[in-house]
């Protein structure tokens, strides 16, 4: 698919590269800094596929490296390449900490040898790190020969063991241990008279499983009319009247849970990955209300100061609680000499995002808080400075609670041949997604 | 080891010395010396300096002996690798010793060896690679990591030549149909297969009948992430249903990969399963339901892959008149944080979405944008607010006054661009002049981009005499002609004469020839010399000559006729459709142009003729389970039709399928892209579709 894989600083120029395929002249990769030069001056953001003398030049950034790929042909899957580089940077995070130009120089032995495993004659091959530690040791080690193979002879043949390409075997721990976090994040779109343009809520169920052997486990989940889904339709035909906001669930499953099962018998079944992954996702469009409102008057005198009376509510249960919650409002950015008036949290103006932080450490359901800023404006402005419109941001997070109401009801662990007793342990926790936004008026 | 040291440029003579100082004392911390040596060779291959790095090749292979480590071992064989294009003598030597660690017994080292072996074009190492190959993969009791190598090695070996190459496919279809070999070597055999086909000129195209297919996706469960995308990439137009029963039933086995978490899986399901659809009669609701939720969820993965997924949506819909995607606009709406190609395309997503239905919820979105921080956002919003004008007869109305409302922004480049856009809303709505004409004229200074200057001229001259003081208006761009873009002189000069023939007073007579002189004899360019001349020769044959046939009015006729309407053409090419459909998340997806357009090497792909073929690739409908209506599919039909005539008639269409908010004017490249190109080598198939679509109406 692809032809080769650069690593490449914030300039574009080279620190690593692993080319799988001869289809591309090696001279290719010194156009790319004048590419993404090019690219720049169009628009401030460069999009992540240029094209070259029929060459593409697929690339995703990470810290303060290019991770490019090139290929020659047009049907080169896309997909696959974002996902991989993506991958790439997750497992090379594994081995190196911090994915950027001085350890990929540091380590660039390592990160040959991963490549070398991860992809073969540029297609995708083991990305699963538990398994890539197998034959990838961080130290380099005297090879001792044959050892590999007699161990091949004892194992037995593995359609038996029923192996699987993600899970190495033997492993053990003393205690088995399965953690379970239900995270939920909220994603909102307000407009400034209040009312919610878009929301959603995305939802991931992360594993952490510290469990010998190869245990097959099954998740159970509260049927709260979201896991009895697949018959969404028949529910969209008994009330057309909700044609306006139909319910979108859709879940993401990891690549160790039956599909085809999950399908028929809407059961989730799973021999896990060893460590940390992430089991399933899954999305809600419901119509829900802004559990932190924000009321914001901006008022501009220009030429003078700016006045800005602010009221937050947290619009949820009482005994919920929405911890570090953060309310970011963007003011012009030549004002100057702020003064505030505010009952709790801390309130502080930031000149290098043109904007007011508003920080409240814990902030209970049903509680309600304001507070009233001036700011100075210079009296002297550019008048063909266009007017800026930019939202009001707001970050928290909720312990204890999830909004679309998911409850994990059981964890069953069970390994056929270690019969251990395991214990599952279970978190949710509800925060604000990436967007969860509040437009200005 | 600090990298600043490894990371410098050597010369060849250095790292000798480095390499034999290390050889002379046999203990451990010479050994390390020499690997750190090796490693510059391998950091100046990066940096780019082969040729002189190519002079130590001796010294290479006679470390190459000494060292059994694996590190020593994988950075020798990786400069063997670097090196294949130089095809120095130095191969035949370096041959036994690849040999030697392929027989060495460790599993990785065979890997290596084969790796290399497969990646030098020289001949001795291609034989000697076709004889591993085909001893590995008939080899039952090969590990499956060893085996998937030899795959992949066959598959080089059968692009450098394929006139051996009979024998390996021969060997990788008997691997994909071994029910008794493991799942992930099966998948990769069908793999390697289809891209053989895919970038080879094979001579046989590779065909899957049922129990194969079924096979491959009942192995599915077993394969890992990337294993199962390429089956399912694979899958698609190598198999192909002979019944509609066929399809649905692997539409059916298929969804459930919808769920994955790995977009590209995700993604190949979905170009399976749309694959699937050109052979059915019907789709469920339900389904169609589960492809949009599915797409939709991938909109919060990381941005690149979200500008794929977009891209893609763009070409559902775009593809079909019933689209296959029904998603709420709602996911459409910008946000603050995205990157600016994101908003771009969620903005041409939300401009093809607009139905007189959502459009006060669009229109109220556009004006948002058209005040965003970012002029190119702005203006792009602008040119869209425009276009959908154009193309929504019935909601003309609220798209102008949005377009007034934000003339009172009087932000200069919101200015120029409604100005530009007025020209394309007045040609298509002549008698809405009444509501902002007078507005318009407001801001006749304010024009300075040569494209708004242009559409501004256009007005004046066309709506003259609705204007008292057109005259003054006029001078205001005539009089600086000569300083003007070449572009703005053209119009001038159009709409002088215009003015004229429409309105012969001495005044419009004085500029006219006003004009006529400077253009004549002022300007450099001879196009536009030569436009003045004819102008100029028709204007005086006509008043020179009154008996004669050229008479005023046809003059008239000839410079101001009437301007053929404009239309909005959304719809690509359903032959382009077809191919792009089959390349969902690729390149040729984000482009949205075909493959063999772009890159002449690539085979354009499209569907293979099968009784279960629908003729029509909109004649299926959508059905709720059990119930069946037929009216749908007529009206389907008829719409095709109408917008066949469309294409056909001299009517002006704007494709702007590409970028909608951008450039509507500039037709005539674009049109290039969609103009059906119809080559005679067409399957029969496709042909008798084309004339079946022509006929009623040749």
């Amino acid at each position: 698919m692809t032809s080769c894989i650069y690593f490449c600083d914030n300039k574009g120029k080279t620190i690593l590269s692993r080319r799988y395929r001869d289809d591309i002249p090696p001279s290719a990769i010194e156009k790319f800094p004048s590419l993404l030069l090019e690219a720049e001056h169009e628009s401030s953001i460069i999009p992540p596929c240029l094209t070259h003398n029929g060459i593409q030049y697929l690339f995703i950034q990470h810290n303060d490296i290019y991770i490019l790929t090139m290929s020659s042909s047009l049907s080169v899957n896309v997909a696959q390449v974002f996902s991989f580089l993506y991958k790439l940077v997750d497992v090379l995070a594994e081995y190196v900490k911090a994915v950027e130009e001085e350890s990929i120089r540091d380590n660039f032995v390592i990160i040959y040898e991963l490549l070398d495993e991860m992809m073969d004659y540029g297609v995708p091959q083991i990305t699963e790190t538990k398994m890539l530690k197998q034959y990838i040791t961080q130290k380099s080690f005297k090879l001792i020969k044959s050892a590999k193979k007699s161990k091949n002879v004892v194992r037995p043949p593995s359609e038996l063991t029923k192996s699987v390409s993600w899970r190495p075997e033997g492993i053990v721990y003393k205690k088995n241990e399965a953690f379970l976090d239900v995270v939920e994040s909220i994603n909102m779109l307000i407009s400034a008279n209040g009312q919610v343009l878009r929301s959603e809520i995305l939802g991931k169920v992360k594993v952490k499983s510290h469990l010998s052997g190869m245990p097959d486990l099954k998740l159970g989940l509260n049927d709260k009319g979201i896991f009895t889904s697949g018959d969404s339709g028949s529910k969209a035909e008994a009330n057309p009247s909700k044609k306006a906001n139909i319910e979108l669930e859709d879940l993401k499953f990891h690549q160790c849970v039956r599909l085809s099962k999950f399908e028929n018998e809407k059961i989730i079944t799973f021999i896990p990955p060893d460590g940390d992954f992430e089991l399933m996702n899954y999305r809600l469009s419901l119509p829900i209300k802004p559990l932190i409102w924000c009321d914001t008057k901006i008022q501009v005198h220009s030429q003078s100061r700016i006045e800005i009376h602010c009221r937050a509510k947290a619009q949820i249960k009482k005994k919920s609680t929405a911890n570090n919650v953060e309310i970011l409002i963007p003011v012009p950015e030549d004002a100057d000499s702020p003064k505030f008036r505010y009952s709790h949290g801390s309130l502080k103006y930031v000149p290098e995002k043109s904007a007011i932080l508003w920080r409240i450490k814990s902030f209970n359901g049903g509680k309600e808080y304001s507070f009233a800023a001036q700011l100075g404006l210079p009296s002297m402005t550019d008048a063909d400075v266009p007017r800026v419109k930019r939202p009001i941001q707001v970050k928290f997070q909720i312990p204890y609670f999830t909004t679309s109401g998911i409850q994990v009801r059981y964890l069953k662990v069970h390994e056929p041949k270690l019969q251990y007793q395991s214990y599952p342990w279970v978190r949710y926790i509800t925060e604000s997604g990436d967007d969860y936004t509040i437009r200005t008026a | 080891m600090s990298d600043q040291r490894i990371f410098s440029r050597y010369k060849a003579s250095e790292i000798r010395a480095e390499l034999h100082q290390g050889n002379l004392k046999k203990h451990r911390a010479s050994a390390a010396k020499r690997k750190n040596a090796l490693k510059k060779i391998v950091a100046n291959l990066t940096m780019g300096f082969r040729s002189e790095m190519a002079l130590l090749f001796p010294d290479v292979l006679k470390f190459w002996q000494i060292d059994d480590n694996l590190e020593v071992k994988r950075i020798c064989h990786h400069y063997l690798v670097a090196m294949a294009s130089t095809k120095a003598e130095h191969f035949q030597n370096a041959l036994p010793l690849v040999l030697s660690d392929f027989n060495a017994g460790s599993e990785q080292l065979q890997i290596l060896a084969l790796r290399t072996l497969a990646a030098v074009p020289v001949e001795v190492y291609v034989e000697e690679c076709r004889k591993l190959v085909l001893t590995i993969i008939n080899k039952s009791s090969e590990s499956e990591k060893l085996k998937k190598a030899a795959l992949y090695a066959a598959l080089k070996l059968i692009q450098y030549e394929n006139t051996q190459a009979a024998s390996l496919l021969g060997v990788l279809h008997k691997v994909l149909r071994n029910y008794k070999e493991k799942p992930t070597i099966r998948a990769n055999a069908l793999y390697v297969l289809h891209e053989v086909q895919e970038t080879t000129n094979a001579l046989q195209m590779l065909s899957l009948d049922f129990d194969t297919c079924m096979d491959m996706l009942e192995l599915l469960p077993k394969l890992n992430e990337w294993d199962s995308a390429r089956v399912l990439d694979s899958l698609t137009v190598s198999y192909v249903p002979q019944t509609h029963s066929d399809a649905h039933f692997f539409i059916e086995k298929t969804v459930p990969q919808l769920q994955h978490t790995n977009t590209s899986v995700i993604l190949n399901a979905f170009k399976f399963v749309i694959y699937l659809t050109n052979y059915v009669e019907f789709l469920t609701e339900s389904l169609v339901k589960q492809l949009s939720g599915s797409m939709v969820s991938l909109l919060n993965k990381p941005p690149e892959l979200e500008f794929l997924v977009l891209r893609n949506i763009i070409l559902l819909l775009l593809g079909r008149d019933k689209p296959l995607l029904k998603v709420d606009i709602s996911y459409f709406f910008v946000e603050f944080n995205d990157p600016i190609y994101i908003k771009d395309t969620k903005l041409e997503i939300l401009y093809l979405l607009a139905k007189e239905d959502n459009l006060l919820q669009i229109l109220q979105e556009f004006k948002e944008y058209a005040t965003d921080i970012d002029i190119q956002m702005s203006r792009k919003a602008i040119r869209a607010v425009g276009n959908l004008t154009v193309k929504l007869e019935q909601s003309a109305d609220e798209c102008v006054n949005l377009l007034l409302e934000l003339l009172d922004f009087e932000a200069e480049y919101i200015v120029q661009e409604i100005v530009s856009v007025f020209k394309n809303v007045l040609r298509r709505y002549p008698e809405k002049h009444k509501l902002c004409l007078k507005k318009l004229v407001r801001f006749t200074d304010w024009v300075q981009e040569p494209e708004s200057r242009g559409s501004m001229i256009w007005i004046i001259t066309q709506y003259h005499h609705h204007l008292p003081n057109y005259l003054e208006l006029f001078r205001s761009f005539s009089d600086n002609f000569l300083d003007e873009v070449l572009e703005v002189q053209f119009s001038i000069l159009g709409s002088a004469v215009r003015l004229f023939t429409r309105n012969p007073t001495p005044t419009t007579e004085k500029l006219c020839v006003e004009i006529l002189k400077s253009a004549t004899e002022k300007v450099d360019n001879p196009d536009l010399r030569d436009r003045a001349f004819v102008y100029w020769r028709l204007l005086s044959a006509a008043q020179q000559s009154q008996n004669s046939s050229l008479g005023m009015d046809t003059v008239r006729e000839i410079i101001d006729g009437a301007l053929p309407p404009i239309a909005m053409n959304t719809q690509l090419d359903p032959q382009i459709v077809e191919e792009l459909e089959l390349n969902i998340g690729t390149i040729a997806s984000i482009y949205l142009k075909p493959v063999n357009q772009v890159f002449r090497l690539n085979k354009p792909k499209c569907l293979t003729a099968s009784p279960a073929l629908n003729a029509n690739r909109d004649s299926f409908e959508v059905v709720f389970k059990g119930s069946q209506s037929t009216s749908s599919s007529l009206t389907g039909d008829s719409s095709q039709f109408n917008n066949r005539r469309q294409s056909s008639s001299p009517v002006k269409k704007m494709d702007d399928y590409d970028i909608p908010a951008e450039t509507v004017n500039t037709l005539k490249d674009k049109r290039k892209n969609s103009s059906p190109n119809m080559h005679l080598s067409r399957k029969p198939s496709m042909l008798a579709r084309k004339l079946s679509l022509r006929k009623p109406f040749a």
